[in-house]
C-alpha cells in the first residue's frame, strides 16, 4: 500500500534575513570612512553578511549587523570606525 | 589560478540574520565556504552551534537545502542524499556534511569514518572551535592541551587528537586544513574538493570568542595568529600529494596563547615546550624534550 508521506514543516529559504536575530544586542555599529579602498576583505570576514560587495561597491546593511567589530579590527586601512549606540547626544538606536 | 574577492559570487547563501553570537567564527567559515560551493549544494549539519544558528523549522538563514541531523550521523545522511541524487540522475550538486569538532572527531566519528571508507562522493567539513560550544564549552578530543574549558577548570591534560592525519589515513581524494583568516586559501580548497569524484575532508580552524575567552572582534585575528605561529599548519593532501599552502612567519607562539583567557594560566615552561615542538616540526632547530 502506498502511503502519503507526512508534510514536514520547512522554513522558507533565507527567512531569517527579514527578522535578523542580533540587531537588538548591538552596542556599537560600524561606519565606513572615506579612505576605504574597496579591497573587499571585510566582506569575507563579517560573520553576518552585513557588509557585502554589490557592483564593485561596499554595501553595509545595519539591520543585519551585530556590532561585533571584526570588520574594524581587520581593515588594514583603518577605514572602519565603531561608534557606540547609546553614548553622546547622537546616542540613539539605529 | 589566483582567485580575487571581486570575482567571487555575490550570492549570500548563508549567514544573514543567523541566530548565533556576534563575531562567531563558525558563521564566518560558513559564509566563506558557500562562496566556493554555490547554490547547487545540499548541506547536513548535526547538533552544534552551526545547526542552531542556521535557524529552525520556522525560519532559516540558509538559502540552500539544509537538514539538521541527529548528532552521530551527518555523513551517513549525506551519503543517503548522494545515493538519492544518483538514482535520479542528478549530477551537478555538491553534497556536504558540516559538523563541529565533536560532531566530527568524537560523537560523529563512526559515520564519518564509514563514509570516508566507502569513498562517498561528498565533502565533510569540520569547523573546529576546539570545544563543545553549543552545550556550554566542554572539553573534547579537539581541545588543545592545557586549555581551560567549562568542565576542566585546571586545563586539559592530554594532546589534541590529529584529525587531519586520521582522515589522511583513509586515503580519500582530498584532505585539507583551512583557517577563516585566509579566506581565499579556504575557498580554493573547497573548489578543489567540489571537483573530486570521491570523499573530501576539510578541517577549518574557526575560533569561538566565548569559549576561547577572547574579544569578539579578535576572532579572525586569533585564527591568523594560530597559523602564523606555526601551531596550525595550512596544507592539503591532494590524491596523496602533500603540499603546504601557506608559509608561516613564525611569530612567537606565546603571542597566540597567553592572551587567550583559556590559556592565561600557562607557565613559561609550558610555553617554551610548545615553542620547541613547533621548532622541531618545521626543522627550525632545537631538540624536543
Ligand atoms: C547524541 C547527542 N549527545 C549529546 C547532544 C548534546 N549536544 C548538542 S550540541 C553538542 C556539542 C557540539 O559540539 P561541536 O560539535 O564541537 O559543535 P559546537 O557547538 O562547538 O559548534 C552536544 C554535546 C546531542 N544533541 N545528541
Ligand atoms: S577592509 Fe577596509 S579598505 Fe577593505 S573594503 Fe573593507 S572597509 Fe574598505
Ligand atoms: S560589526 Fe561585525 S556584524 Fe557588523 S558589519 Fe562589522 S563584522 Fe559585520
Ligand atoms: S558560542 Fe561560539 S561557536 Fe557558538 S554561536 Fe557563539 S561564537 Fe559561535
Ligand atoms: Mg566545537
Amino acid at each position: 500500500m502506498v502511503k502519503n508521506l507526512p508534510v514536514v514543516p520547512t522554513a522558507k529559504a533565507g527567512s531569517l534575513v527579514e527578522t535578523p536575530t542580533g540587531i537588538t544586542w548591538r552596542i556599537q555599529y560600524p561606519e565606513i570612512l572615506a579612505n576605504c579602498n574597496i579591497c573587499l576583505e571585510c566582506t569575507l570576514f563579517c560573520p553576518d553578511g552585513a557588509i557585502v560587495q554589490q557592483e564593485g561597491k561596499l554595501v553595509l546593511t545595519l539591520k543585519l549587523c551585530k556590532g561585533c567589530g571584526i570588520c574594524a579590527n581587520e581593515c588594514e586601512e583603518n577605514a572602519i570606525q565603531m561608534i557606540p549606540e547609546y553614548s553622546g547626544v547622537k546616542g540613539v538606536f539605529r | 589560478m589566483a582567485i580575487s574577492i571581486a570575482d567571487l559570487s555575490k550570492e549570500e547563501l548563508f549567514g544573514q540574520g543567523h541566530a548565533g553570537c556576534g563575531g562567531c567564527g563558525a558563521a564566518v567559515a560558513g559564509r566563506q565556504a558557500m562562496k566556493a560551493l554555490g547554490s547547487r549544494t545540499i548541506i547536513t549539519i548535526p547538533a552544534s552551534c552551526m545547526a542552531t544558528l542556521g535557524g529552525s523549522n520556522l525560519k532559516t538563514t540558509w538559502q540552500i537545502p539544509f537538514y539538521h541531523t541527529l548528532f552521530e550521523m551527518a555523513p551517513a545522511v549525506s551519503s543517503g542524499i548522494r545515493a538519492a541524487l544518483e538514482a535520479q540522475g542528478i549530477e551537478d550538486v555538491n553534497v556536504v556534511s558540516w559538523a563541529g569538532d565533536a560532531g566530527t572527531a568524537d560523537i560523529g566519528f563512526q559515520s564519518l569514518t564509514g563514509a570516508a571508507e566507502r569513498n562517498e562522493h561528498m565533502i565533510h567539513v569540520c569547523y573546529d572551535n576546539e570545544m563543545y560550544m553549543n552545550t556550554g564549552g566542554q572539553t573534547g578530543s579537539q581541545t588543545p592541551m592545557y586549555a581551560i574549558t567549562s568542565n576542566m577548570s585546571k586545563g586539559k591534560a592530554v594532546k589534541k587528537k590529529n584529525m587531519l592525519a586520521i582522515m589522511q589515513a583513509h586515503e580519500i581524494d582530498y584532505v585539507a586544513s583551512a583557517s577563516i583568516a585566509y579566506p581565499l586559501d579556504l575557498i580554493a580548497k573547497f573548489k578543489k574538493a567540489a571537483e573530486k569524484p570521491g570523499f573530501s575532508y576539510i578541517h577549518i580552524l574557526a575560533p569561538c570568542h566565548r569559549g576561547w575567552q577572547i574579544p569578539a572582534e579578535k576572532t579572525i585575528e586569533y585564527a591568523r595568529l594560530a597559523v602564523e605561529s606555526g601551531l596550525f599548519e595550512l596544507y592539503e593532501v591532494d590524491e596523496g600529494v602533500r603540499n603546504r599552502t601557506f608559509e608561516p612567519t613564525f611569530i612567537p607562539v606565546a603571542d597566540y596563547l597567553t592572551t587567550q583567557g583559556r590559556f592565561k594560566h600557562l607557565t613559561s615552561e609550558q610555553v617554551v615546550k610548545l615553542q620547541k615542538s613547533i621548532n622541531v616540526y618545521y626543522g627550525r632547530g632545537g631538540d624536543e624534550e
